[in-house]
């Protein structure tokens, strides 16, 4: 295969894009990184300060990501100040008399070919200086060295020159640096209005400059010579190395950024940017007054988003705050998070709060307005971030520790910067500020307590004792209803449980109910709504277990200037929810007096279709006329509906409003309160608070909630108390649908239109919910005025009113909405299945076909015209084609070990795959049976339980499939009661049977992209030879993710339906969240193509594929495996009772007892004629188009048209964006990779060639080597081995023992197991002993250090995620979330970070220090020790699951004694040794901490007996 | 939320109590006794609530099914009621008589296995409250609308499309030739399945709901359609099928061999307290006699039991097939076989014998053949096979047919199939009369009383949209 030249590339690449246009959206471009900075502590200038930047930078390359070419990255760069004398030479050799005063630099990226482009923007930088009144030295062409740049980089690259300024007007340095701020922007202007965005400025200032590009990070001095300079000394080096998810190298993308660099990403952004537009109309600052129509748009088009949060930062900067204050603003601590935090500083973030919205996500920041340079993290702390003091007076932040090679004795201190912290250098004192020395110095700045007292919480206004009024009953309220198409299934199945559990109800299975716009029937316009999630580029939050960083504090009313810095921006109305009862409502309402003005939402019947527009604009111009007014709040409502008045669907009036006053710049003047009929689950709240509502008023359903509770459906509970319960059900539901997204604040929610829009006509969307996705176009306003008036006509029309009794969640016939497997399908597949009858799985096809609309896919038809069809025996053959089907992951504990076990055998005698699912697999299963069969799942899951996964379990497959999201409840976690964990599941889960087991939302060890990167290196290490998938959930931008993470090494990329199925998972999960895989599949196609991806990585999708017409069409657009889920289990004898979550299914497939296991029927022929039939009839389609293989169709959209635009009513339906196809080049549109992507060895590569005598002859031995930051996963690759030579438990511990100076990269001893101890004389980054599967590791100081090691850090976080078992002694404190899902393993550190011991089910961990807040959440299993001799663990322990008591037991003493003597004797530790010295004055320190869920699981009583009966 | 459904995991099936035998067979009270609420309650909440409901679907009506068993369950009963009522016009019959093991319970996902749910015993148990309690209240409609629709027809069929169309507004006629409401349910169906006072109620409930009967009225005779058609702004047909199949056969004109339909007739008026001749002379009583029914369906069925409780020496059911190949319902055969009927599959009567009266039948064996196209077995005589069967009553239960309506009526231009059935558009339900309408077994042949309602209750619809859409044409034309 020819390779496509670079120019080709860029060529194709941006003509491709334009083809997508409507697919791929560059704004949905992720990055990560690694970052860092080095501060001269002693406040001067030196080489080595940038001389460590740049060796850092070295040593991060594996956080980035290279191109195919080897030579591309995705980007570096470094900030350092200006060497003013290097500088002042330039300008004298130029010929230049040096002025007095600093030269500002400008490093400038313009156009490199177009000659006349490029004068033309030299013109505009120097007129716009000259403008200024400021003076130009000249321009300097930046030497630069392209040889050691990629084709693709270079391509791509741009002309880079520096402008050299003097200051003519002779002003100080702050005003000087501020008008170059200015003039920045002007250029910035300037250069739009001329059409040329390729000018770009890296930085314009006096006092830093920024040298970045798009080479690999350790090419950083040979690509920029500059920087070799002796004379380039500084007092800080900001550096960052970039790992993005696209392959076209953006040059002015590379960060750092004017201000900070970033690794992770922002989660709020679209609302953040929305209320930064809202904001600007009222931005005021003495120092930027003159310039602010300049400076406006604060947020630039094109950036990505660390450069949109460098633009607010600047602004804020600008204006006057330090770097400090912007990052406590921008990316506030949180206030819950940390129960020790001292008055001040919460009275300090209650006014950042108060100011504006956070901007919420994984951060790790460092930046530096000059005079300040800062290092923080945001409120989760997702990203590492570890420093060390030298005794040269020199900083070191990184991600990573060890990034600079220093010697042990010197260094002075090591720490981390924890969640919601900061720290930073002064460096104009010179001083060094730890995070809470920095928030004393901001705390003590104003009077902040006093401020804060100005927002008024009006909770307890709102919270009177007044009764829940009850306004209609009977007829009045039914008709209502109707009117809003409730239906007796909203209220019983959804409303009635909201109150009685004060949750959301669980549902199981996937949603097989057609796409909303594709419906006959009534569908609410939130169905069009579809909830954004995160997958792989950044985590979602569990909204359960890490409650103290979510926030629904609502606030109400005028939001001042964000640049001020006076206690006005107080003036506030505080809500803690945004929901709020009608009793509640009517409180707010009478408060608010005369500063609300209320907008009817309503509109006259007689009107028809026309009304509906009609009165959206009166809504719009009524609001707007009250906010001029003067009103501060606005209320909408539908309550005037009536049998000659309609109510308009409150999420459009609502869109509807927000939008305008945005585009009015009147918004921040106003909340918006919107009463709601049709409101009623969850998600109708989410999608009002997300397209702008300030507070909701669910009346009508509190309506319902009244008659229910009249008619004594609620028990003995108040109509109160049952309304309460509703809220707090709604409260929950918000949190977990905000967390899904990983947003922890609503008032970043707020307004961010985190949805995509499926079925709502463009021109709709543009005008009500700009800048929501909505790709296939569909209903239009007159459409939903259609449905409305219907709607309304039979509700006050007919006589008797009687409510539809629904069939959106289960199938009903009377007026019930279609379902993709009704009856007779479910019969004729069982019947083909049994019977072995093609004929008989023809009539189920054709039946499929004939069916009503359900999936995009059933609009599409193959087009036949000029096709030549060819004989069924020319086309490959069935067992060919078998190889491409999957059964997808269920796991064992959703399926009952005989199905499962059938799916594996069924698939394996066939050669496909099937995929074990979550919570591990019986050993047993890896031996053959006696007959042949082979019941061990080809494909092996990681999900972010980890559960059951071993090196073992690892080991026994061909593939290992990385579950990040579910098409069922993306962006969730799950939880298996205690009563479903029987013995079995259990064992197989490394926990106790009857606890409850938590699997967190996002993988603890995938962040980002790059850990993602990370975990897939260490599975290829654990698996040398298995392939990698990483399954993902559709949505849009899932293009870009895709790139990413085929960057990332994956071997296939798995696109999940909307329409997958669970085993249990909240309605509204099943029902709004994820896209079609449609959708997903042809964007991930396309995009990786246009990223020339494409032949690197297969395909797969999944999700309701029911026939052979489907597979087809999932091959041509895009994918080459295709998995069937819920159609194998209907083959083994589902009959969709869809109870799985209440382990009664009645016929054995999806249940743990014992007596309905028994109905189980299925076999492995069933399901082996399922997959042949489906390959059959794969086999016809493509004989009748002419097509001798499968793999000749993929990709081949043009063999796909459109055949039905769906119903009248709609504007259009248009699935062109699906069909489009970007132009593959030279490389093929499927995977042509054999084998794997491989990844470059580690150390172990050394290591096994080194223990040949071990490997061999079981020998004993110990080896040693030197390591560095960058050798990574150490230990993995060697358990892999073992594990397949002597097995799990055949060697004794330490039969191999490696030893390790320096460093350790992330993942040390992964997956590492019994008879390897690994021991590092240094430090260890973050991932240590994840999924330890029984090896030893020591990490310790060397004995020349002066560290006093308790108070240091010496491993990062998340370490021992997922351990099942063996040893970790570190003689040091750990980062953050030690011991995430333990389940085995026993440690021993001397502190940790947030989070410590989360979701932990088995293993004892001692930790003699202090620990982080929100300890133990979701702990249900093992045990912990804590040495606190402050008495702060009661305030930082997570109490939900947990008992906790003084050591009262000589057995439990005894225990925790022989670990610390143990720990001392593997690392030496001082510390630990003086503990053991005192240990009867130290012991009353102790806490021994035990889930009351395992308290009977102990051998021995927590108390002793006879000390109990001393007690007693 | 404490889960209150899916008890099944924990709960038997239990229906509910059935008589003792022994009293059963001597009286024709029926032999299911009501649920008490606490058994309705526990029964319902072993439904599985599925996601797919077989019950539902392969219920003609397609009742919700699983929504009033989980208000069963939860106590709920007048919302239970309403939800059963909205789909089914006559609930508590149907939770009587349909053949549950046929429909609903018969594709319970808990059939298999568990014991379906007993769906039917629920169904009744819902309505007979709302009976009690008082919340079946007679339709007022909320507007009276001026025109009329005739019915020709007061069985279920008839009534079904009666109350729908009643709810609408509209004025009612229903016509029958008979003197009672109900069709086959008052006279066909026997007390024991079906007690009078349930059908009388709802014959109440309906003149108290404003609809008019026409008793003893017979169509082609007392009436002409055309007058009907004149009267009423459209008239639906549902007279059912009554001329029973005739058997074949040398001896067949004896005399003790008997329709089924009459048979059932004189014992059911006989429960009314009419004076029945036929009964009083003993030719349709089968007290002291050898009884021989012939036929494996539903009336058959019903023959039999009513020959027991009128005190035969014997009975014994002739039928071509086998027990698993009836047409007939399965519990129906079972609660037969306890009273002491005796079924003979696969045998066929060839003769009759006996001098003025029937004294024996001769039957000959059949074996069934292979399946055909339709999954129906077909049957064939075994060579030699016979055998006599003594006989004093003979009681032909072959099925029925339609009678000649053209004929009768003096309508030529209502057309008919090649069976005699009426002719309709499936999707309009109209005849090829304009403005007259047809459902039930005159259309689909003799089948189930809850097919009849279904069509009753599509054909009410239909009409309802042909009035409206010629009242809009009128107005229209004005």
């Amino acid at each position: 295969m020819r390779e496509e030249s670079a120019s080709e590339f860029v060529s194709n690449w941006r003509r491709n894009a334009q083809a997508l246009a409507e697919t791929y959206n560059p704004a949905q471009e992720h990055d990560a990184c690694g970052v860092g900075m080095i501060v001269a502590l002693d406040g001067k200038p030196r080489r080595d300060v940038v001389q460590a930047g740049i060796d850092a930078l070295k040593a991060v390359w594996h956080r980035g990501a290279v191109d195919a070419d080897g030579k591309t990255g995705d980007g570096a760069g470094i900030h350092i100040e200006i060497p003013q004398d290097f500088f002042a030479e330039v300008v004298e050799r130029g010929g230049d008399k040096l002025r007095s005063g600093p030269i500002g630099v400008g490093m400038v990226f313009l156009p490199k070919t177009d000659l006349s482009a490029q004068e033309r923007c030299r013109q505009i930088v120097e007129t716009e200086i000259l403008a200024f009144g400021y003076a130009i030295y000249g321009w300097r062409q930046v030497p630069i060295n392209v040889d050691c740049i990629g084709e693709k980089a270079n391509a791509t690259r741009p002309e880079i020159e520096q402008i050299m300024i003097w200051n003519a007007r002779g002003t100080d340095e702050a005003t000087f640096e501020r008008d170059l701020y200015v003039i920045r922007r002007r250029i910035e202007k300037q250069a739009l209005v001329a059409g040329i965005p390729e000018l770009y400025l890296c930085s314009l200032s006096a006092r830093s400059i920024i040298y970045k590009g798009m080479f690999l990070a350790e090419h950083l001095t040979e690509f920029y010579p500059d920087l070799l300079d002796p004379r380039f000394v500084s007092r800080f080096a900001i550096y960052h190395q970039r790992y993005s998810t696209n392959t076209f190298p953006t040059w002015r993308l590379a960060q750092p950024f004017r201000m900070l660099a970033h690794n992770g990403e922002i989660n709020t952004l679209t609302g953040n940017i929305n209320w930064m537009k809202s904001h600007e109309t009222r931005l005021s600052s003495p120092l930027l007054d003159p310039y602010l129509e300049d400076i406006k748009p604060v947020v630039q088009t094109g950036g990505s988003d660390t450069a949109i949060l460098d633009n607010v930062f600047e602004l804020l900067v600008r204006a006057g705050r330090d770097a400090p204050m912007a990052k406590a603003l921008m990316i506030p601590a949180s206030i819950g998070q940390d129960a020790t935090m001292p008055k001040a500083h919460r009275d300090m973030f209650l006014y950042c709060n108060a100011v504006m919205e956070p901007w919420d996500g994984p951060a790790a920041i460092v930046a530096t307005d000059g005079r300040w340079v800062i290092a923080g993290l945001d409120r989760n702390g997702l990203r590492p971030m570890r420093y060390t003091i030298t005794r040269h007076q020199m900083l070191i932040v990184g991600s990573e520790t060890g990034m600079v090679k220093l010697d042990e004795q010197d260094i002075v201190e090591k720490g981390r910067v924890g969640p919601g912290q900061t720290i930073g250098v002064d460096l104009a004192k010179p001083q060094f500020y730890r995070d809470s020395e920095l928030k004393d110095l901001l705390a003590s700045r104003y009077d902040y307590g006093n401020w804060i007292k100005r927002v008024q919480v009006i909770d307890h206004i709102v919270k009177t004792d007044a009764q829940e009024p009850v306004r209609y009953e009977g007829e009045a309220l039914r008709r209502r209803q109707a009117a809003l198409g409730i239906t007796l299934e909203d209220l019983e199945l959804i409303l009635h449980p909201m109150v009685e559990d004060a949750n959301e109800p669980v549902g199981s299975m996937g949603d097989d109910t057609p796409v909303a716009v594709l419906s006959e029937r009534y569908r609410g316009l939130h169905h069009y709504f579809r909830q954004a999630f995160s997958q792989v580029t950044n985590p979602p939050i569990d909204s359960l277990r890490e409650t103290r960083v979510m926030s629904l504090k609502t606030r109400l009313g005028n939001l001042g200037n964000i640049l001020d810095e006076d206690a006005s921006q107080c003036d506030l109305l505080q809500l803690e929810s945004p929901v709020l009862s009608t009793a509640e409502f009517d409180a707010m309402r009478a408060y608010m007096g005369n500063s609300a003005c209320v907008v009817d939402c309503t509109f006259p019947v007689e009107e028809g279709e026309g009304g509906l527009r009609a009165a959206l604009m009166r809504i719009q111009r009524e609001a707007e006329e009250g906010v001029r007014a003067g009103c501060t709040h606005v209320i909408l409502t539908d309550e005037e509906m009536s049998a000659e008045r309609v109510a308009i669907p409150m999420i459009l009036a609502t869109g509807a409003v927000h939008t305008h006053l945005v585009r009015q710049s009147l918004r921040t003047f106003t909340s918006l309160n919107v009463r709601s009929a049709e409101c009623l689950d969850v998600h109708y709240f989410a999608v009002l608070i997300g397209v702008g509502a300030t507070t909701v008023n669910a009346y009508l359903t509190q309506e319902a909630i009244a008659d229910r509770h009249r008619r004594g459906l609620f028990g003995q509970i108040t109509l109160k108390e049952a309304v309460q319960r509703y809220k707090k059900a709604v409260d929950k539901g918000l949190l977990k649908i905000m967390s899904k997204m990983g947003i922890a604040v609503i008032s970043s929610y707020r307004g961010g239109y985190n949805f995509e829009v499926i079925g709502l006509s463009r021109a709709l969307v543009a005008e009500f919910f700009p800048g929501m996705p909505s790709r296939i176009s569909g209903i239009g306003l007159s459409g939903i005025a259609k449905k409305v008036l219907a709607l309304h006509r039979d509700a006050w029309q007919q006589d008797v009113i009687r409510l539809p009794v629904g069939g959106f969640y289960k199938l009903r016939r009377h007026g019930g909405e279609a379902h993709g497997f009704d009856a007779q399908l479910i019969h004729l597949l069982q019947t083909a299945v049994a019977t072995d009858s093609y004929s008989m799985y023809r009539r189920y096809a054709d039946a499929v076909r004939r069916g009503p609309p359900i999936s995009l896919r059933d609009l599409l038809d193959f087009r036949t015209e000029g096709r030549q069809p060819i004989s069924i025996d020319e086309v490959e053959s069935i067992t060919e084609i078998r190889k491409r089907l999957v059964a997808p992951g269920i796991s064992l504990g959703a399926l009952s070990p005989e199905a499962h076990e059938t799916l594996s055998i069924a698939m394996n005698r066939i050669g496909a795959r099937s995929d074990s699912g979550e919570g591990g697999e019986d050993p047993a299963r890896y031996q053959p049976r006696p007959n042949g069969d082979n019941a061990s799942s080809a494909i092996k899951q990681i999900a972010s339980g980890r559960f059951g996964v071993t090196a073992e379990y690892l080991n026994n497959c061909r593939e290992i499939e990385i579950k990040i999201a579910q098409g069922a409840k993306p962006g969730e976690g799950g939880q298996l009661p205690g009563i479903k964990v029987s013995e079995m599941i259990a064992r197989l889960r490394y926990a106790q049977p009857g606890i409850t087991l938590i699997s967190p939302p996002p993988h603890h060890d995938i962040y980002s992209i790059e850990d993602l990167a990370q975990l897939i290196y260490d599975l290829k290490q654990i698996n040398p030879t298995a392939t990698v998938c990483v399954k993902l959930v559709a949505r849009s931008g899932i293009g870009t993710i895709a790139a990413g993470v085929a960057k990332a090494k994956a071997d296939v990329i798995l696109i999940s339906g909307h329409s997958g199925g669970t085993g249990a998972s909240p309605q509204s999960s099943i029902k709004y969240a994820g896209l079609p895989w449609e959708m997903g599949l042809s964007e991930a196609h396309q995009v990786l193509m246009l990223n020339r991806l494409r032949h690197r990585v297969r395909l797969r999708t999944d999700g309701g594929i029911k026939t052979g017409r489907d597979v087809v069409i999932a091959a041509m657009l895009g994918a080459e495996e295709f998995g069937i889920g819920t159609a194998s289990l209907i083959a083994m004898g589902c009959i969709m009772v869809r109870q799985c979550h209440s382990n009664t299914c009645p016929v054995g497939v999806c249940t743990q007892d014992e007596k309905l296991r028994a109905k189980f029927t299925g076999t492995p022929e069933k399901v082996i004629n399922l997959f042949s039939f489906i390959a059959e009839d794969v086999r016809s389609i493509l004989a009748s188009l002419g097509v001798r293989s499968l793999a000749e169709v993929i990709g081949r959209t043009d063999l796909l048209h459109q055949v039905s635009r769906g119903s009248e009513m709609l504007d259009d339906l248009d699935l062109n964006p699906l069909l489009v196809q970007a132009d593959p080049g030279p490389y093929a549109r499927y995977c042509t990779i054999e084998g794997r992507n491989e990844v470059p060895e580690t150390l172990d590569a050394q290591m096994i060639a080194d223990a040949a005598a071990f490997f061999e002859r079981g020998e004993k031995m110990q080896l040693q080597y030197s390591i560095r930051n960058t050798h990574r996963a150490i230990g993995t690759k060697v358990s892999s081995k073992i594990v397949r030579r002597f097995g799990m438990k055949g060697l004794e511990p330490g039969q191999l023992t490696v030893r390790l100076r320096g460093s350790a990269g992330q993942s040390l001893g992964a997956f590492a197991v019994q008879g390897l101890k690994l021991e590092v004389i240094g430090d260890a980054n973050d991932y240590v002993g994840k999924g330890l599967s029984g090896a030893t590791i020591v990490v310790r100081l060397p004995p020349s250090s002066h560290l006093r090691s308790q108070e240091n850090t010496i491993i990062g976080n998340t370490v021992l995620y997922g351990a099942t078992s063996g040893y970790l002694f570190a003689a040091g404190q750990a980062g953050e979330r030690f011991a995430v899902r333990n389940s085995g393993a026993i440690a021993v550190v001397e502190g940790c970070g947030c989070n410590g011991c989360e979701y932990m089910t088995g293993g004892t961990v001692v930790i003699l220090g202090p620990v982080g807040d929100n300890f133990g959440a979701g702990f249900t299993g093992g045990m912990a020790f804590v040495y606190d001799p402050e008495n702060l663990f009661e305030k930082r322990v997570n109490p939900a699951t947990l008992l906790w008591q003084r050591i009262a037991s000589p057995y439990w003493e005894r225990v925790l004694r022989e670990l610390i003597e143990r720990h001392v004797a593997e690392t030496n530790s001082r510390y630990a040794a003086m503990l053991l010295h005192d240990f009867p004055l130290v012991l009353p320190h102790f806490w021994q901490v035990v889930p009351k869920e395992f308290v009977r699981y102990l051998p021995q009583p927590l108390t002793a007996p006879e000390l109990a009966a001393e007690l007693a | 939320m404490p889960e209150r459904m899916l008890q099944f995991v924990h709960l038997p099936q239990q229906m509910p109590e059935k008589r003792n035998v022994l009293r059963r067979r001597t009286d024709f009270d029926e032999i299911y006794r009501q649920f008490e609420p606490d058994e309705a309650a526990r029964q319902a909440s072993r439904c599985s609530q599925c996601g797919v409901p077989f019950c539902l679907i392969h219920c003609p009506l397609h009742n919700n099914i699983p929504d009033w068993l989980k208000l069963t369950a939860e106590g709920r009963l007048e919302d239970a009621y309403e939800i059963s009522s909205a789909t089914n016009n006559f609930p508590e019959i149907c939770g009587r008589i349909c053949p549950q093991d046929r429909l609903c319970e018969g594709n319970c996902v808990l059939e298999k296995g568990h014991g379906a749910v007993t769906i039917g015993a629920v169904e009744r148990f819902i309505t007979d409250t709302a009976f009690e309690r008082g919340w079946v209240k007679p339709i007022r409609p909320h507007r009276e609308l001026a025109l009329s629709v005739g019915i020709v027809g007061a069985g279920p069929a008839g009534l079904a499309a009666a109350e729908e169309l009643r709810r609408q507004g509209y004025a009612v006629d229903v016509y029958d030739r008979y003197d009672r409401v109900g069709g086959l349910l008052i006279y066909g169906i026997p007390n024991f399945k079906l007690e009078k006072e349930v059908v009388l109620r709802r014959w109440r409930l309906l003149e108290e709901s404003g609809v008019r009967f026409h008793l003893n009225t017979t169509l082609g005779k007392d009436i002409s359609l055309e007058t009907l058609r004149q009267r009423h702004a459209a008239v639906l047909i549902a007279t059912g099928v009554y001329k029973p199949r005739e058997l074949g056969g040398p001896g067949v004109g004896l005399e003790g061999i008997v329709p089924a339909l009459d048979y059932l007739i004189a014992s059911n008026r006989k429960g009314l307290g009419d004076p029945v001749p036929a009964f009083e002379s003993g030719l349709l009583n089968a007290a002291g006699k050898q009884v021989v029914v012939i036929g494996g369906g539903d009336t058959a069925m019903d023959c039999v039991r009513t020959a027991v409780r009128q005190g035969a020496t014997s009975v014994k059911c002739l039928y071509r097939r086998d027990r698993a190949n009836m047409p007939g319902s399965m519990r129906e055969v079972k609660n037969a076989e306890e009273e002491g009927v005796e079924f003979i599959w696969l045998a066929a009567p060839e003769a009759f014998f006996g001098e003025g009266s029937v004294r024996a039948v001769r039957a000959v064996r059949m074996r069934l053949g292979m399946p055909d196209a339709s999954g129906r077995q077909s049957v064939h005589p075994e060579e030699g096979g016979h055998f006599m069967v003594p006989a004093d009553l003979v009681i032909k239960a072959l099925g029925f047919d339609p009678e000649p309506l053209p004929v009768l009526w003096n309508e030529p231009q209502l057309e008919v199939t090649r069976h005699g059935m009426v002719k309709i558009n499936h999707r309009t339900f109209m005849t090829s009369l304009p403005g007259v309408f047809a459902a039930g077994d005159i259309v689909r042949g003799a089948s189930l009383v809850v097919w009849a309602i279904r069509d009753g209750r599509d054909a009410a619809a239909q009409i309802h949209s042909y009035i409206q859409q010629s009242a809009q044409l009128a107005e229209a034309a004005d």
